[in-house]
């Protein structure tokens, strides 16, 4: 698991401009809310802090994660890396690990930010937490579907059909049915969508779940595309 | 097929089966590398050596054919930690040259104690251990060219694939690159080398291939290869340097070359002339005309 980790970390290492700026913007909005500190904090607009950071996260993780490969392909750098003993599923976990450590600091960040605004806003601050956890699982799942589409799309163009996929059951209409549950994302979506700082939300730790498991499902069908493709093909 | 590296019959399509736009990059392309070896990989630009090696690497897949590597089908992740290998123009990640070996290193599973230890013993060997910690995005393009070699031996390979590994050096540079795999030759290593310097390839390789629109046009023994059947070269003494077209005089003898179906007319006339025949050998070509010569034949076909 070494090279996994390495490639990770490397990966990081190459995207530490847009985690900076994302951590910039996750401070600079909180601040934004709390009216940089000199007024006390309205409940609606922490929710909305929360579900609209949710989304940013998110997003750009998407983003990020469908842009791996083919900046790496772009700038030749994929082949020396794939010279080594390192399998085309290895390296395709080292993007999603990558992701998910980024997306894991976001979170945390947000956690941190949320609860300063709900100690402003006199809110509980547990709920904060549990939207940290989906925060954490709508990122991973959000970058293993747009890598699993771009190993065969252009990268924006896979990063905006995972993140409609995940909407799809709302456009289609059905989303109190079993099956939108299972849909990828879905649940955590609407679950975050629902947010309130009231005893009825609570952490669906189902709809966590069933992202984890489907984040492994969507890595490992990127993997056996990834495995036909020929990376040294240059991509523009 | 039983060599370090197997190409059985491979061919490679770019480009989808509808397509009008298809190419075909290697045709029915049949090749074995012997363990110890410099083998030379020669052709014209798009004949199809760096599709050869992405194929080798497993960076792509044949349209039709097989391949092994080290024993394996090509695209086995295991035996690459037994491969070095250097892409044309290598794009190295902006980082000081001796992490970025590390980085390298540790992707082909190298232990932290051993892996410090070649990371010395390369940048030694390519000159470049008094810049172990500058950022290689300050290299110049020739000492990049080193880095990237050295990431190649980090491993200790046992067979090195390099991709126009001279291309972007100058003369100077060219000719510590040459020393460097003379020298990772005489320690056991096997070297796959495509080039597009013909002088580089006589100087070092023992056996060439010429790739030519994706089909090998001729293998061989480097020697063999430049020794010329339709040509021989005479060295005679005794007659004078004028009765022969192009003669060479030098030291008291004549030295001159003739078609081989003229060989027993020019060995009469010197004795005619009273001369005496000292020896007679095949003519010997650079590869540079064998090169030019055989691609002219395989663009004329």
């Amino acid at each position: 698991m070494k090279p996994v980790w390495l490639i990770a970390t490397n990966f990081l290492r190459e995207h530490r401009w847009p985690v900076l700026i994302l951590f910039a913007w996750i401070a600079l909005t909180a601040l934004g809310a709390a009216g940089f500190g000199r007024q006390r904090v309205a409940p609606d607009d922490v929710v909305f802090y929360l579900q609209q950071q949710t989304i940013y996260i998110c997003v750009v993780t998407a983003f990020l994660a469908a842009d791996a490969i083919h900046n790496e392909r772009k700038s030749r750098r994929i082949l020396l890396v794939l010279s080594k003993a390192v399998s085309r599923g290895q390296y395709l976990l080292a993007i999603v690990t990558g992701a998910s450590v980024m997306a894991a600091a976001d979170a945390l960040l947000f956690g941190l930010c949320g609860v300063w605004l709900t100690a402003r806003a006199a809110l509980p601050s547990s709920p904060v937490w549990s939207m940290t956890v989906m925060v954490l699982a709508g990122a991973v799942i959000a970058a293993t579907v747009s890598l699993f589409f771009s190993t065969f799309l252009n990268p924006y163009f896979a990063a905006a059909v995972a993140l409609s996929l995940f909407c799809a059951p709302a456009a289609l209409h059905t989303p109190g049915h079993t099956w939108a549950e299972w849909w990828p994302g879905f649940a955590l979506l609407v679950d975050v969508l629902r947010f309130q700082f009231h005893a009825g939300w609570k952490l669906d730790w189902m709809a966590v779940a069933v992202a984890g498991f489907e984040s492994a499902l969507f890595w490992a069908l990127a993997a056996a595309v990834f495995r036909r493709r020929d990376v040294a093909v240059p991509v523009e | 097929m039983t060599g370090i590296l197997d190409y059985s019959n491979v061919t490679k399509d770019y480009g989808p089966p509808w397509s009008r736009r298809r190419v075909r990059a290697l045709d029915s392309f049949t090749l074995s590398l012997e363990r110890g070896e410099i083998f030379g990989f020669l052709g014209p630009n798009g004949a199809g050596k760096t599709t050869a090696i992405h194929l080798a690497l497993g960076f792509m897949r044949p349209s039709s054919g097989t391949g092994r590597l080290l024993g394996k089908p090509f695209g086995d992740a295991a035996t690459r930690a037994r491969v070095g290998f250097l892409a044309e123009n290598a794009a190295l990640y902006h980082r000081p040259a001796a992490k970025l070996l590390r980085f390298y290193g540790a992707l082909n599973g190298l232990r932290p104690e051993r892996l410090r230890l070649r990371c010395r013993e390369v940048l030694q060997q390519v000159e470049l251990e008094m810049e172990a910690h500058r950022n290689v995005a300050r290299f110049s393009r020739g000492m990049q060219q080193r880095i990237g070699l050295a990431q190649a031996l980090i491993n200790d390979p046992e067979l090195l694939i390099l991709d126009e590994p001279t291309s972007a050096l100058d003369p100077l540079a060219r000719v510590t690159m040459r020393e460097l795999l003379l020298e990772a030759n005489r320690a056991g290593k096997t070297i796959f080398l495509s080039s597009h310097l013909l002088s580089e390839i006589e100087l070092i390789c023992h056996r060439v291939a010429i790739l030519n629109k994706g089909r090998i046009i001729k293998v061989g023994n480097t020697a063999e290869l430049l020794v010329s059947r339709d040509r021989c070269e005479i060295v005679a003494r005794g007659v004078p340097a004028n009765s022969f077209e192009q003669a060479q005089l030098g030291d008291g003898r004549v030295k001159f070359s003739v078609a081989a179906q003229q060989q027993r007319n020019a060995l009469e006339k010197v004795w005619a002339l009273g001369g005496e025949v000292i020896s007679v050998n095949p003519a010997h070509r650079t590869l540079e005309e064998v090169f030019v010569e055989l691609t002219n034949q395989g663009a004329g076909a």
